[in-house]
């Protein structure tokens, strides 16, 4: 197709495009006028069946956590598929790159911003289930406090922070231990994915049953799954690709 | 609650994770290993739940929520006979194509077996859901790990095909959430019998219309239903072989099969009254793709994309029995994909044969180059293709025929001369790579697509030829011989029956309500079938004779050389026959079916 067939086609294909969501969106309930029995049920039913103060974290990882489970592994499958596609083509000579940060306030306020940053992470984490929070939102900000050690020091010392062979072994660990855990139910005789731990009591963070593991199951696939895809990223600007 | 439903999903999820977090560690051909047992693991458990699908749904609650008055909280796997024959199907390919490739893909340690069984997992999710959203889910596992392994392999360039089909197959999902929003909007319902349910007493209106547009369209992407096919082609030329073998044997179908398995228990309640329109704009559809998929398939010289047109151009057919919104052309779309899917999958293994020996699936530069005992399974595989009486695939395409009523008798020619072409493409590339025929120039045919390796011919041990040569021709056996399964029709159409009674399967799903049985039969099939069936054989075998000894100078006209150029691989081009459709499409929709 020309650029002067494909402009005007797109443009009325777009357009029609257009009018159809918005036919389709004025059919949707008026703006706050929801009456879905969704959110309703979970609202009153989720504290006496899961002890779970967060209902958001108990829909994550008890009603839909078959969801969850698909996105984790997603995410999973996602920096999987950067490490094939990247790694076959990588050079194992690396340039001689000078990335180390030069200012000696930066390096040293960076530096002590990173305990900092993985403990906030650890407590999104770990109240995840209790207020608002939970594994995978308290994984990235983990991750991100990791990657600060590039961002004021330099690569090599991200690089000896963060092994991939280790990495890997947290990553696939982590999400393994979320297919386990739900496993693991069927063994003991009931639904895959139901929890087969005391609930607890309410508010503790010893409550919700099996939904603390999960969390945390998550929370380590979701860190190190960051990690390595910073990795990845930073290795293909520090590393000479083969030529063709 | 039937313990082995949801082991076809997490079986090789696990075995994924864990291969990923120790496998760097353990030799290369543990991979190999893990891929093969869980897939042949995952074959088992799909025969064993199709024989538990006889007279009900294995209807499964993740985390043991069943629903309460009618209102699902979790997620449910409804597994019927068509899911749980993909399910087994997928299993089967997958094995075939871990012993096919054993040892090949080492020297990126683990990835490639870790990346094959999330797409092995997600594949099998997706055709057991009951759940739109988990639908989704499970499609997009589907895409992140295909894109990959498109992206991955010894092919030259091959990120520029993974690229077209990431961006086309990211518009699909985007469409595929909006409708999805849409629907949860109006009915606060996920569970497909749920959402069924509350919109069955409403009419077509917009929300209606556009939602199952988004929806339909999503799952045609994903099936390369024409005018959404063009990433297809140029993927499968990419991809491994062996990959290939997975897209074209099951993902295609999963995705067709998506359309069926969610316009019954969804949209067939508001649509009931407009059925006659609906009837006519997919079998139309199909019918387009069915002869495109086929012209194109002709036009090739690289055979994966003329088994990636071949694949189109198939699906189309099944579309067509999906269309015709009746239970007997159901059954035959599922008996046709289920068959078809494994011979497509025999043929892209015999490829990989080419490929690993001479470096190259070019017709003809392989000319006279393939071996004899290839050469048999490549031309059984063609026959079966244009559905030659009495193959697998026969069974499936007479029901589609036969199910077809009133203003459509003359599917059967059509789907003939759709047949033809594509039987034609493939036997015509028989005869000349596995006996020579022909010549080695056809300017009609194009420039070779993927640039010549000058590399020497490879020679693959003996031991691993022949492992190569017997997974293909597991996959055709199985492909052609399910006709010898007795009353495996009948059993097609009982099942489908079930499907498209919406209110009896909705109290099956959210009330656990035994479904009536109700123990159809299939009628022989019909003359007019036979003799379409008997004619496309006959019809490839004549022009791909034809093609040989004639030459195709007389192919070299305007019309056909624009609609080879319309495939040029250029993804905005792409991206804008996907608006176009889906406007199309959406123009179709409103018009008749209000």
């Amino acid at each position: 197709m020309s650029a002067r067939t494909r402009l005007p086609l797109f443009l009325v294909s777009a357009a029609g495009l257009a009018a159809l969501l918005g036919f389709g969106v004025a059919g949707l309930p008026a703006f706050g006028d929801y009456h879905g029995p969704y959110g309703l049920v979970l609202n009153h039913v989720v504290l006496a069946q899961r002890h779970t103060t967060n209902v958001v974290a108990a829909v994550v990882f008890d009603y839909r956590g078959f969801d969850t489970l698909g996105e984790e592994l997603m995410l999973f499958a996602a920096v999987a598929a950067t490490a094939l596609i990247l790694r076959e083509a990588r050079e194992e000579e690396a340039r001689q790159v000078v990335d180390s940060v030069q200012s000696e306030p930066v390096r040293a306020a960076g530096l002590a911003a990173v305990p900092v940053v993985i403990l906030l992470g650890l407590f999104v984490v770990a109240f995840g289930y209790l207020t608002p929070g939970g594994g995978f939102q308290g994984g990235t900000v983990v991750a991100l406090g990791l990657l600060l050690v590039y961002l004021a020091a330099e690569h090599r010392a991200y690089r000896r922070l963060t092994p991939t062979q280790v990495v890997d072994v947290f990553e696939g660990g982590g999400a393994a231990a979320f297919v386990a855990l739900a496993l693991g139910a069927l063994l003991g005789g009931l639904a895959f994915q139901q929890n087969f731990l005391p609930l607890g009591r309410i508010g503790a963070l010893t409550s919700g049953g099996s939904i603390p593991l999960l969390n945390w199951a998550t929370a380590i696939e979701v860190t190190a799954a960051f990690v390595l895809l910073f990795g990845e990223f930073l290795e293909e600007v520090m590393v000479e690709r083969r030529p063709g | 609650m039937d313990v082995l439903v949801p082991l076809p999903v997490a079986l090789p999820l696990l075995a994924a994770a864990v291969l990923a977090a120790v496998g760097t560690f353990l030799p290369a051909w543990f991979g190999d290993l893990v891929a093969a047992v869980v897939s042949v693991a995952v074959t088992a458990i799909g025969v064993v739940l199709l024989t538990r699908t006889g007279r009900h749904d294995l209807v499964y609650w993740f985390g043991g929520w069943r629903p309460s008055h009618g209102v699902a909280l979790g997620i449910a796997f409804d597994v019927d006979g068509a899911g749980a024959a993909l399910g087994a199907v997928a299993g089967l390919l997958m094995a075939a194509s871990v012993a096919f490739s054993w040892r090949y893909f080492d020297e990126t340690g683990p990835l490639f077996h870790v990346l094959l069984l999330v797409f092995l997992g997600a594949v099998e999710g997706f055709a057991l859901s009951g759940d739109l959203f988990n639908l989704f889910v499970f499609l997009e596992l589907m895409t992140v790990a295909a894109i990959a392994l498109t992206g991955y392999g010894d092919e030259p360039a091959p990120l520029q095909g993974a690229l077209n089909f990431g961006i086309v197959n990211g518009f699909g999902a985007f469409f595929l959430l909006f409708g999805i929003g849409l629907l949860y909007g109006r009915t606060g319902a996920l569970n497909l019998a749920q959402i069924g349910r509350s919109l069955a007493g409403g009419r077509a209106d917009g929300l209606v219309l556009v939602g199952f547009l988004l929806v339909t369209a999503g799952f045609l992407v994903k099936a390369g239903v024409v005018p959404f096919h063009f990433w297809l082609a140029d993927a499968y030329a990419v991809a491994p072989a062996p990959v290939c073998v997975l897209y074209s044997g099951v993902m295609s179908d999963l995705g067709l099969n998506a359309v069926a398995k969610v316009y019954w228990p969804v949209f067939s309640g508001p649509l009931a009254a407009h059925a006659t329109a609906l009837r006519a704009i997919l079998v139309t559809l199909g019918v387009v793709s069915a002869l495109l998929g086929g012209a194109m398939a002709f036009l090739q010289r690289d055979l994966k994309r003329m088994l990636a047109f071949v694949t189109i151009g198939q699906i189309g057919i099944g579309l067509v029995g999906i269309g015709l919104l009746t239970a007997r052309s159901l059954a035959g779309t599922t008996l046709y994909v289920v068959s078809d899917g494994l011979v497509r999958g025999s043929l892209l293994l015999v490829v990989g044969v080419l490929i690993r020996r001479i470096r190259s699936c070019d017709e003809l530069n392989a000319r006279g180059g393939g071996l004899p005992v290839s050469g048999v399974l490549f031309a059984v595989g063609g026959l079966a293709i244009a559905g030659l009486p009495p193959v697998g695939s026969f069974f499936g395409r007479a029901l589609i025929e036969d199910g077809a009523t009133g203003g459509y008798r003359w599917l059967p020619v059509v789907l003939t001369a759709a047949s033809i072409l594509s039987g034609g493409a493939l036997l015509r590339a028989a005869g000349r790579i596995y006996l020579g025929w022909g010549s080695d120039r056809e300017p009609v045919l194009g420039e070779e697509q993927a640039s010549p390796e000058q590399e020497e011919p490879a020679h693959p041990p003996r031991g691993s030829l022949v492992v190569m040569l017997a997974s293909a021709a597991a996959l055709l056996v199985v492909g052609v011989g399910m006709a010898a399964w007795p009353g495996l029709p009948g059993k097609a159409v009982t099942a489908a029956v079930r499907t498209i009674d919406r209110p009896a399967h909705a109290a099956e799903v959210l009330e656990g309500k035994p479904p009536p049985h109700e123990r159809a039969s299939a009628p022989a099939p019909s003359g007019t079938s036979i003799a379409a069936g008997l004619a496309s054989a006959a019809g490839a075998v004549g022009l791909a004779l034809l093609a040989l000894f004639g030459g195709l100078e007389a192919l070299a006209r305007r019309p056909v050389l624009r609609l080879k150029a319309l495939h040029s691989g250029i993804v905005t081009d792409y991206v804008t026959w996907l608006t176009a459709g889906i406007a199309a499409l959406g123009a179709a929709f409103v018009l008749a079916l209000r």
